[in-house]
Parts: C-alpha cells; structure tokens; sequence
C-alpha cells in the first residue's frame, strides 16, 4: 500500500491507513484517526513499541463481512514487528484509540467505527494482552502520539473534520487488502 | 484423505482460523503456541504436515524448520511456513532450512486448502 509510513525528523514516523511500525530505539509515532482504530501495543521490560492503523473494510450495508481476518492480520503484524525489534508478546501492554463517528459518515456505515473497536476489543481480550488506556468513540478525529521507548501516548482531539481523512478511511472500508501470495520451493 | 496436521503459531486467534480451514477437510488438527511446544507435540502426536509461523517468542519458525529436519521422522513431511512476513531474503533462509513453502498472510482458506493438498499428495499417491 501506498504511503502506509512517511519519516519525519529523526525519530518522527508517520503512520496512515493500512501503516504498522515498531522500534527498538526512541521513537515518537504519530497518527491522524477518524472511524480508523489504532493499536499501541509495548513491552515495557525491553522499552521497545510499536503502532499500527487500520479500517476493517466493510460491505456496502456496513456490515464486516469476512473483514476480522484482515483485522487480525494488522494486528498479527504489528505483534510481529514489535518482536523482531526486541520485543517479547508475554509482556506487551495495549492501549487502543479511534473509532470515532466522524461527520460524513454514510449513514449506511454508522455502524463501522463501533465494529472496529470490538473487533479489537475481542482480539486484545483472546490474546490476553492487559488494555492499559482506550480513548474511542466520540465524533471527532484524534492525533495521536506514541513514543516507543515509554509507552506513553498523548491524545489531541481535532475539532475540525478533516475531508481528505474521510475519503481515505471509505476507500479503506471499500478496499480489503489483498490476500499474500503462496510459494512452494520445489 | 484426512490428515493430521500440526499448526504452531503464537497467536490463538491465527491457530483457530488455520483450523478451521483445515478441518473443513476432515483433517485432524493439533496446535502449539511455539516452537519447544511444537516438538513436544511431534513426540506425542506425529503429524503428516507442520504449518509454522515465523516471529514466535524464544524460538523463531525457521530455527523450527531446521530444528524438525534434523528429526528422523519429521525429515520428509511437508513443512508450510505461515507468516506476514514477505521478503526473498527471508523466503529464501525458510527454503534452505527446509520448508515446502511458503504462504503469506493475510491467507485465503481456499488457497490454504488446496495448498495443502497438493504438499500432501505425496503421502496418499
């Protein structure tokens, strides 16, 4: 996917639809949401995190229609990146922002935001990471800031609805990602 | 024909998915959360297949693979590694360890299905 991760200054990323990043060293995560969830996932013993952002794509009556396996893939993947930079799963703690009803919703879709927060809600729930902090919900767009090295996340609600976010995330909710290619060595 | 098929992934949510593919086929499913996990398994339940991920806590899937070949038994089934992750680079380290194959996620069941399969075919010819 396209433009999934931009790097800023040094120790700046940035995250957008379909984006996961971890890092071993001190780095600051940020990222616009609107209906869109993000997940922080940290180990706290190896000081090393990561981020993902995702819109589970969703069928023209709003319904998740077969959307949780590419739900558990963004998920499956950023549990991954955060391993190979040193991270171990038996202590990650979560924290779990978006979902917002943002205006120019389509009625059809107003259900969305809600299925995105409780797909993720039962992922965290089964795989037993303890959710330290949520902020989802509301009708506004968040920025969200996440620093790698401590865990901490900072939270700024937008007053304004930003356009462009809103056709991103519906094209999102429109596009499933594409299934992976298999190879057999023979 | 039915299979017994050993699926090791450190994700429970990934496992039941792989299992549920699979057991629409009939085939007889046993799971591990990781690789030390897996090889006790092999002891106790000797698969016909072994379907792996790869970033696992203590023992990544490939070390699997190796550590599996070296096994008398498990020398010639077919090993399927299952991951996100999709580099040459890497296929290529899975491929000299010793995996069939090499599937990326996000899977498609039917794919899953008809894959295995084919890696199977062997046994049952």
């Amino acid at each position: 996917m396209k433009h999934v991760m931009t790097a800023q200054a040094e120790g700046e990323v940035i995250l957008y639809i379909g984006g996961v990043h971890a890092s071993h060293e001190a780095a600051v995560i940020k990222t616009l949401l609107g209906s869109c969830i993000a997940v922080c996932l940290h180990d706290p013993v190896a000081r090393v995190g990561g981020m993902n952002h995702f819109m589970l794509p969703y069928g023209a009556d709003g319904q998740a229609e077969g959307a949780s396996r590419f739900g558990v893939h963004a998920m499956d993947r950023l549990i991954g990146e955060t391993m190979k930079v040193g991270g171990d799963r038996r202590r990650f703690v979560a924290k779990v922002f978006g979902g917002a009803h943002v205006i120019g919703i389509r009625s059809s879709q107003v259900s969305v935001p809600a299925q995105n927060v409780e797909f993720v809600r039962r992922f965290l729930e089964a795989e037993g990471f303890p959710v330290l902090n949520t902020d989802v919900g509301g009708k506004h767009p968040r920025h969200v800031h996440f620093h790698t090295d401590t865990g901490r996340a900072f939270v700024k609600r937008v007053a304004t609805t930003n356009a462009q976010l809103v056709q991103q995330e519906q094209r999102s909710m429109r596009t499933p990602p594409a299934y992976g290619d298999v190879t057999l060595f023979e | 024909m039915p299979a017994t098929i050993l699926i090791v992934d450190d994700s429970k949510i990934l496992r039941a998915m792989v299992r549920d593919a699979l057991e629409a086929d009939q085939h007889h499913v046993v799971e591990a959360a990781d690789a030390s996990a897996a090889l006790h398994t092999v002891d106790m339940v000797p698969p016909d297949l072994v379907i792996t991920d790869v970033n696992m806590p203590d023992t990544d899937g490939i070390t699997l693979v190796r550590q599996l070949r070296q096994r008398p038994r498990e020398r010639f089934i077919p090993i399927l590694v299952l991951t996100t992750e999709a580099g040459d680079d890497i296929k290529q380290r899975g491929r000299a360890a010793g995996a069939t194959g090499w599937l990326v996620k996000p899977f498609d069941p039917i794919r899953l299905r008809e894959t295995v399969k084919r890696v199977l075919k062997p046994r049952s010819a």
